[in-house]
């Protein structure tokens, strides 16, 4: 019994210790921040930012959720200007709701499943619009003389032109009144319900964005596509059964309660897309940051994720602000949804993002929730702010917000911004580089969505490459620089939708013309870069020897032994591989123990590195503060004549195997 | 020594200091076997080829370490096949080194020739014993896995903490379970060296474990509780310690540290299994 009881209070003793332990491993390196540098302090040669956008479509939508159906009834009045320097003689609605009506639309079709989450629709959904008429008109519905399918493709209804009754000059404006009617399908991406949970995105009747010349940036709902439109205010009425929690873009105006409904009525200025949540499971926590009030909106049971996000929005949005120009709306609502919603998880509207992680996604040393949570809020910017179309040029949204995230979390986590414990730390930057570097050549990053052959090719050039392309930037031409440019970029276009010509014209600026050939070449033209070194070589160097004539006759030379101490002409040839020209540093150890640092601009294809000294050279290394990340194999960019040997792999090695016998054994 | 004569203090502590040695050296020459195809691999990707070798793989932010994952794939991928092979097989040479062992800690004044010989006796009878445990830990395993799996329905309306702990509690106490079999398959293993000589079998060793764990319950599933706990106690240290070098640095002095950090928690997980065999060894000698 005395022996029981010693085993129970050792190992009782061990486990207490091991669970300290543990913890430390897990949490102290995990989320101590380490700022790996400081933010820089504002420039005084900032763009004066806008006070707003040119608005060209507003929107007033009085919707009711019958959620018990998954319905939702609404009324809309679109107040529509003539921007363009042409008469319109139609306008082009996009109705992305149809693209889970069924199997056959251009976003379901693909035997391969739908969109960025690979989801199929279980439940199909649908908007049928009821009535579309001119305010103030003859009464005539617009509507039934719409076109019945998308241009060119009969099964889809995501993109309907309607004709107009009247020319519209440029300048004149048209309100409009709709009727239409959501059948919600089940969560399909960002769109519908699972269970109580709703999610409304793409939900109603929209202007597809009028461009300065007349036309209509108009396209059928891909499943690799995200959006494009204009500038415009929201007023927006919410009428849900009482006990649903709601979230949505722009400011809470009113509530009130009756009959067992809650009426929410919303404003949002200066956005360009309006979505909305209700759930009866909804928790709540807000806070003001940097002059937002920023509101969570969680599922039971995930405060711990709730904490996480705002306290990732708590860095992350002043962050930003000094960056790239202050948020200049009043609020942020970030939306968690319930795990089995996940899919409605990750995505950006304006003024209210969606987050997502399951209710552990904080324990260990993962950083997934502010990985999510800083590359939504980011989307306020290059998305929100600076509105693109994310069809043909997506890498102008997703790209650069995946360079402001992992640049972000960098300064907040240093080196572990993905992940940091047990002595291994994963950035953001290392993350972008494997998985560019794996599928950077595959197709060139500067392409509409839709012509991406798959939406993995689409995730690692578009994100992730996009993101090493100006990190390599960054690293080469200076981070201050880099961000400086970007925050000329996103302050001169605020407010507007600028494209890849009014990106490079802000680099021509602020960079020169080398960097915009690189960013060219990088975007445009599926450049690449491999530096790499085959051999050193090494010789002793004596007099000539030989028969020499001269002034005074011929003379001979006899080969005299090395000089004493020896000089060594040393050589190794630097190779570049790829059109991708970026300046690079050469690092060369000799056998003395002494350095040298070479510069090579890049140029040409080779570069020969010469040196005579009295040291012999043993190693090189091409591009040691590891600045280019775009180098396709960074494997070849060394050579040491000491050879190969792996002292830290051999005792890690030893020791994991002896744990696994340990563990597996006898 | 007969089962009567208990030896002393002194006789029991170096025996059992030798017994940890014996088996540390074993471990450490298998690990360095099974290590080895995976230290080829990354030889092989060249991406120890610089001047400051393999530290640029331990980098902060792992950047090198991810590129050595991308570019060493599919050698590194099949450098694991042979190396989990490896394992199996270093699993099952290492029967002898236990036996040896536990030999020591029954008998210490037998000469090592006599030990190694009957180890090699015993070896049939370790591996079947062996065979039987994993047996009965895989379907321990498989029960715990399928009733995870049969609550699931019953769980898809609890809340999501519930729907994700309940099966990795069950599959937690099905560990637990394989582990006090593997206490079993322990004194097992101690009766067959102890009834060495008498010819003892497989079935007959088992059922005698079996008999003792009916008898003294506490005593067997209690008994390794702190060579288990000491276990995780000093590899937590270990990595504690190692996370507080920086191994980027290349310098062999945190090289050296490293390495007499990991190798006293290896020594400090086989004192404590030692104890336990020790107890093992008892706890079957008392069983009637």
């Amino acid at each position: 019994m005395r022996r029981i009881t010693l085993d129970l209070l050792i190992g009782a003793v061990f486990s207490a210790l091991s669970g300290l332990l543990l913890r430390a491993l897990l949490l102290s390196t995990g989320a101590t921040p380490s700022p790996s540098r400081r933010l820089e302090k504002p420039e005084p040669a900032w763009p004066a930012l806008a006070a707003g956008a040119t608005k060209v479509a507003s929107y007033e939508i009085d919707a009711r959720l019958d959620a018990d159906v998954h319905r939702i009834t609404a009324k809309e009045t679109i107040h529509f200007i003539n921007r363009s320097t042409a008469v319109l003689n139609e306008l082009w609605f996009h109705l992305y709701l149809n693209a889970f009506k069924n199997d056959k639309t251009l976003f379901l079709r693909s035997p391969f499943g739908a969109g960025r989450s690979g989801d199929k629709a279980h439940e199909y959904g649908y908007v049928d619009v009821k009535k579309l008429t001119v305010v103030a008109g003859d009464g005539e519905d617009l509507w039934a003389k719409r076109d019945r399918h998308s241009p060119d493709d009969p099964e889809d209804e995501t993109d309907l032109r309607v004709p107009l009754p009247r020319p519209l000059e440029p300048g004149q404006t048209l309100d409009l009144e709709l009727e239409f009617e959501d059948q919600l399908p089940e969560l399909v991406e960002r769109s519908g319900f699972i269970g109580s949970f709703h999610f409304m995105g793409q939900w109603f009747p929209k202007l597809a964005r009028l461009l300065p010349g007349g036309a209509f940036a108009h396209f059928a709902f891909h499943p690799q596509s995200e959006f494009y439109a204009d500038f415009g205010d929201y007023d927006v009425s919410l009428d849900v059964p009482s006990g649903f929690q709601v979230g949505a873009t722009g400011s809470r105006m009113r509530e009130s309660q009756a009959k067992g409904r809650t009426r929410l009525d919303y404003h949002a200025e200066n956005v360009h897309d309006f979505a909305w949540t209700a759930w009866d499971h909804f928790e709540a926590r807000s806070e003001r940051i940097a002059g937002t009030q920023v509101t969570v909106l969680y599922p039971p049971h995930q405060q711990e994720n709730a904490q996480a996000e705002l306290a990732s929005v708590r860095f992350a949005l002043p962050h930003f602000n000094a960056l790239y120009g202050a948020y200049p709306y009043p609020t942020l609502t970030l939306v968690h949804p319930p795990e089995a919603a996940a899919n409605a998880g990750g995505m950006e509207y304006p003024t209210l993002i969606t987050t997502g992680g399951p209710w552990f996604s904080t324990f260990g040393g993962g950083h997934f929730i502010d990985v999510v949570t800083t590359h939504e809020l980011g989307h306020q910017w290059f998305y929100g702010l600076l509105a693109s179309n994310e069809h043909t040029e997506p890498f102008l949204d997703e790209g650069f917000n995946s360079y402001a995230e992992a640049e972000a979390l960098e300064a907040h986590y240093g080196s572990g911004s993905v992940f940091a414990a047990f002595g291994l730390s994963v950035s953001s930057t290392a993350l972008n580089r494997l998985i560019s570097a794996a599928r950077g050549q595959d197709e060139k990053i500067n392409q509409g969505a839709a012509e991406f052959a798959t939406f993995r090719s689409l995730g690692a050039l578009v994100y992730s490459r996009t993101a090493i392309v100006l990190g390599t930037l960054a690293r080469v031409y200076g981070s201050q620089r880099i961000n400086h440019a970007l925050g000329v970029y996103t302050r001169k276009f605020r407010f507007q939708h600028p494209t890849t010509a009014d990106f490079l014209g802000v680099m021509q600026s602020e960079l020169g013309d080398s960097a915009v050939t690189a960013l060219t070449q990088a975007f445009s033209e599926r450049a690449s870069v491999d530096y790499l070194v085959r051999e050193i070589s090494n010789a002793p160097i004596s007099a000539a020897a030989g028969v020499f004539d001269g002034p005074t006759g011929r003379q001979q030379k006899k080969p005299e032994q090395p000089h004493q101490p020896a000089q060594y002409a040393s050589r190794v040839v630097v190779y570049r591989h790829g059109t991708l020209q970026l300046p690079v540093e050469i690092a060369l150890g000799f056998e003395d123990g002494t350095n040298q640092l070479r510069h090579w601009d890049g140029s040409g294809s080779t570069f020969n590195v010469d040196n005579v000294g009295p040291s012999q050279l043993v190693s090189v290394n091409v591009d040691p503060e590891q600045r280019i990340l775009l180098d396709d194999d960074r494997s070849n960019n060394w050579l040491s004549t000491q050879g190969s040997s792996l002292p830290l792999c051999r005792e890690r090695m030893l020791y994991a195997a002896q744990l696994l016998l340990g563990a597996f054994g006898p | 020594m007969n089962e009567d004569n208990s030896p002393s203090q002194l006789t029991r502590l170096s025996t059992a200091a030798a017994a940890g040695v014996l088996l540390w050296i074993s471990r450490t020459l298998l690990g360095l076997l099974i290590g080895y195809p995976i230290l080829l691999a990354i030889r092989a990707s060249a991406m120890g080829a610089g001047p400051e070798r393999d530290a640029v793989l331990f980098q902060p932010g792992s950047l090198l370490l991810l590129e050595l994952l991308r570019l060493g794939a599919p050698w590194l991928a099949s450098a694991l096949r042979v190396a989990l092979l490896l394992s199996l097989l270093s699993a099952v040479i290492e029967l002898i080194p236990l036996a040896v062992a536990l030999d020591l800690l029954w008998l210490p004044g037998r000469p090592l020739r006599e030990r190694v010989e009957n180890a090699l006796r015993f070896f049939l009878r370790f591996l079947a014993l062996g065979a039987i445990a994993l047996l009965v830990q895989a379907a321990l395993l498989l029960a715990a896995s399928l009733l995870g799996a049969a609550l699931k329905p019953a769980l898809s309306s609890s809340d999501e903490r519930l729907q994700n702990i309940a099966p990795l509690a069950l599959i937690g106490l099905g560990l637990l379970a394989c582990g006090w079999f593997g206490c079993v398959l322990d004194i097992a293993r101690a009766t067959l060296v102890r009834r060495g000589r008498r010819e003892c079998g497989a079935r007959a060793a088992l059922a005698h474990a079996l008999l003792c764990l009916r008898q003294r319950p506490f005593s067997v599933l209690i008994g390794a509780y702190p060579s288990v706990a000491g276990s995780a106690l000093g590899y937590l240290s270990a990595a504690w310690l190692v996370t507080r070098l920086d191994p980027a640095t290349h310098s062999s002095g945190v090289i050296a540290l490293c390495f007499g950090g990991h190798q006293l928690a290896v020594l400090f997980a086989i004192a404590w299994r030692v104890r336990w065999l020790a107890a093992a060894l008892d706890l079957s000698r008392s069983t009637r």
